[in-house]
């Protein structure tokens, strides 16, 4: 198989693709796939990774113009044209490379987010938008001795959103991010969803106002890219749309966004 | 004077994971500027790996109201083959249920019992259902509820800085040097006190459950800056590691009654655990699994079954859904249908840094904590659901300490983290400037190689020897390690021949003291000294440079409430 990977150095500016022949074995992940070419072949390639396993989101990247982690992405599975996602298209899943995916993989770096060297992005925007969620728990009773109670149904119905890992593969699949920067995207809204829901916060919409605008609840275009492309199933698009339902209902939308209506 | 650039902060926190965060909260709460200096950002850390649990006496369990904090230290002393030291173990058992409900209060999702209290389950080696849980990602749900914490505190992150060394003035720790991975730019930090919380040193194995970034960067600091490290040899193999990949199978799929078997069909650990079976401690699990394979009774002589089938697919997707996720996106396989091929792997290293209780070493304002540290609360075998213990309670006591040090402390004047900038620089420009030499890769993969075949699940004097020989000869090599990247943004080559040399000095130190360790206790299995001998080593390893050689001496063990036994389970 042939991998076909973006690179872009600063010192110069310039950006290509560059091709390298490798041997598929079963059980190589593209993880695998480019810690053998930077073994091997070429170590300038950069990329990011940690614990190889699905759980600390860092080797988020574009596969196959598909957001994903490269750790969990098999590349026989690729190359058979199994495990297909379909996503609503946005400006950097068209075709800027001509590529066969039956005998290659096309390894870009995650979109929207400015590219510091080949597959490895600027995550500091990403990570602006989830502390402007304040995303501390708030609890309406002091602490005590003991923990707070919670039913495990409230606990279960937290967990779709504490799976999140913060590896971005959301932010970098929202059409909505690719057309407007100032959008808080998938990840912030479905943390700042889990706070709203958690019986330990106060049962009112505090929470729900800190993203009560154009960029926040109201901007989802509801394309369920994030949904299809989270290797942890987080489904932000439910969250935000129950958000949006509570605020309709409190009678709370912005004039704003009623006007667009 | 140099222009790197230049930082100062009262404590600095080397590493973000678990220990590493908990300690900035501390110390940032006791008033200091705090900063945290980490080669990933904070929420990559391996912390995130963890699965089953951590312990805490809570006694939330039906079954497990008797539960004391006496008991699970009691339990943890045992685990460790008496090698712990009693009085820091009692600190953790004490503290665990007051930091679990504290992170609970600070938003942890845990896993809940019907009244609503906190979950808990059985783990091995324990008396009772001891191991609270949030599902099978405890590690991340607690990671994350503290970098969530953070986000209202005031304090400085760096994020992908590699430190490459510590910056000593007469004596005293005064800060440390570290490259901005992003452009290769060195930067200089002076501080009053400086924690060491980097992990453990998983990746000098050839099969390792560890993150790739585990790569003792700490001890190895440490070590070169002239501290001790203690019980080095001591690595904890995990039974059940997913064989292809050695990702992590939790031991709590074992503590919600997943069974072990060979290729016989039979529950095999009848034969080294009559009573506790699949939840004998992981030594023996580990060693009992090791021996199937070695004897005939394996898959492809390479791994055994772990069966979760008969718990049904509800139970799995409720508290095992990431490890059934792992086995279909890794192996293959669903778990809810097929039982999963697992194999022993390294998980997790006992030794570290010698520190005390509170964290301090012996270089005045240098502190350890967490994997990357010994205390010594695991002695020769840890517990499951005592790591993440560890962690936040002696992440919590050390941010403390510092703290109050630090509030005692003038700030160093600097000059000498000027004067170790340019040194560091001319390493890094040599290193970069070589036209020639040996690669990263083959270097690290012969030692990772020889690392698991000499000193890995069983280990004897022979191959231990020849072990010792080979890593020493890589070690000589690696000194001329040589990259083709001479770029200095995202230079990741660079970054893992870094590693590897220290790596190297940490691969000499685990096989010297577990040569010289002539029984057999906890995770140290010798097959030609298969007792253990409390007459000539209930004692610890402490490993120093002097003069550029490591040498070992041997340090009491702090005995205490819990005589010394024999171990059965």
């Amino acid at each position: 198989m042939k991998l076909r990977i973006f690179r872009f150095d600063p010192t110069d500016g310039k950006s290509r693709y560059d091709t390298f022949d490798v041997e598929p074995r079963p059980g190589m992940s593209v993880l695998s796939a480019l810690f053998h070419l930077q073994d091997e072949i070429d170590d300038s390639l950069s990329l990011r990774y940690s614990c190889r396993g699905a759980v600390c989101g860092n080797c988020a990247m574009l596969i196959n113009k598909v957001p994903r982690l490269a750790c969990r992405t098999q590349v026989e599975a690729l190359l058979a044209g199994a495990d297909r996602v379909e996503l609503k298209p946005y400006a950097a899943l068209e075709a800027t490379v001509d590529w066969d995916p039956g005998t290659e993989i096309l390894i870009e770096p995650l979109p929207h987010l400015p590219v510091i060297k080949d597959l490895v992005v600027d995550m500091t925007g990403f990570f602006e938008y989830y502390r402007a969620v304040e995303p501390v728990l708030k609890p309406s009773e002091k602490p005590g001795e003991r923990e707070y109670l919670m039913e495990p149904a409230a606990v279960r119905k937290l967990e779709p959103y504490t799976n999140c890992i913060l590896c971005a593969t959301c932010f970098g699949a929202c059409p909505v991010n690719a057309k407007n920067p100032d959008y808080m995207g998938p990840a912030a809204l479905a943390k700042l969803y889990r706070f709203h829901i958690d019986t330990r916060e106060a049962d009112d919409d505090s929470r729900l106002m800190l993203a009560n605008r154009r960029e926040g609840w109201w901007g989802c275009e509801f394309h369920t890219n994030c949904r299809k492309v989270c290797p942890k199933q987080v489904p932000p698009n439910l969250g935000i749309g129950a958000a949006r339902r509570e605020i309709t209902e409190a009678g709370k939308v912005p004039p704003e966004i009623e006007d667009d209506r | 004077m140099n222009n790197y650039p230049r930082h100062s902060h009262d404590v600095i926190v080397i590493g973000g994971g678990l220990t590493g965060l908990r300690a900035a909260i501390e110390a940032a709460r006791g008033g200091c500027s705090v900063a945290v200096v980490s080669k990933v950002h904070p929420l990559r850390s391996h912390s995130v790996a963890a699965q089953g649990g951590i312990n805490a006496s809570l006694g939330n369990s039906p079954d497990g109201r008797d539960d004391s904090w006496e008991l699970h230290a009691f339990d943890t002393v045992k685990g460790s083959d008496y090698l712990a030291d009693q009085d820091s173990v009692e600190i953790m058992a004490r503290e665990a249920p007051g930091i679990v409900i504290e992170m609970e209060q600070m938003g942890t999702a845990f896993s809940r019992f019907d009244d609503g209290r906190i979950a808990q389950r059985p783990f091995g080696g324990a008396g009772f259902p001891r191991t609270c849980y949030a599902a099978d990602r405890t590690g991340r749900s607690l990671l994350h509820t503290l970098y969530e914490q953070l986000t209202a505190v005031d304090i400085t992150y760096y994020d992908e800085y590699f430190v490459t060394s510590l910056v000593l003035e007469g004596g005293r720790c005064a800060g440390c040097t570290a490259m901005n991975i992003a452009d290769g730019t060195l930067h200089g930090f002076a501080a009053k006190a400086v924690l060491l919380a980097t992990g453990g040193y998983g990746r000098l194995f050839a099969r390792s459950t560890n993150a790739l970034i585990n790569t003792g960067d700490g001890a190895a600091l440490a070590f070169r800056a002239g501290l001790p490290l203690e019980d080095m040899e001591f690595i904890q193999f995990h039974p059940t590691t997913l064989f292809g990949t050695n990702i992590l199978i939790t031991e709590g799929a074992r503590g919600e009654g997943g069974y072990l078997y060979n290729n016989k069909h039979e529950r095999f650990m009848k034969d080294y655990a009559t009573k506790a079976m699949e939840l004998a401690p992981r030594d023996i699990v580990a060693r009992a699994i090791q021996t199937e394979v070695n004897e005939g009774r394996g898959f492809e002589n390479e791994y055994v079954h772990l069966d979760l089938t008969h718990l049904g697919g509800d139970r799995i997707t409720e508290r095992l859904p990431g490890i059934r996720q792992i086995a279909i996106d890794f192996a293959g396989v669903d778990p809810v249908e097929k039982p999963i091929p697992v194999q022993p792997g390294q998980h997790y290293s006992m030794g570290g840094v010698a520190c005390g209780n509170d964290g301090a070493t012996a270089i005045p304002g240098l502190y350890a904590g967490g994997e990357c540290a010994c205390v010594s609360v695991h002695g020769s075998n840890r517990l499951g659901g005592n790591s993440l213990l560890e962690t936040v309670v002696f992440g919590k006591l050390s941010g403390a300490a510092m703290a109050a040090a630090s509030a005692a402390t003038e700030m160093p004047s600097g000059d000498v983290v000027g004067a170790k900038l340019g040194e560091e620089a001319s390493r890094i420009d040599e290193l970069l400037g070589r036209s020639e030499g040996e690669h990263v890769a083959g270097l690290r993969a012969a030692l990772r190689k020889t690392m698991f075949d000499g000193f890995g699940v069983y280990r004897s004097g022979e191959k231990m020897e020849k072990g010792l020989a080979e890593v020493r000869d890589l070690n000589r090599r690696c000194e001329k390690v040589y990259i083709d990247s001479k770029g200095r943004v995202f230079n990741q080559a660079l970054v893992y021949a870094l590693e590897l040399q220290g790596l190297m000095q940490i691969g000499e130190v685990v096989a010297m003291g577990a040569l010289a360790r002539k029984e057999s206790r906890g995770a140290h299995a010798r097959e030609d000294y298969p007792e253990r001998d409390d007459e000539n080593f209930l004692l610890h390893t402490m490993a120093s440079l002097r003069d550029g050689k490591a040498e070992l001496e041997y340090a009491p063990v702090r005995l205490g409430q819990f005589p010394v036994k024999e171990r059965v389970y």
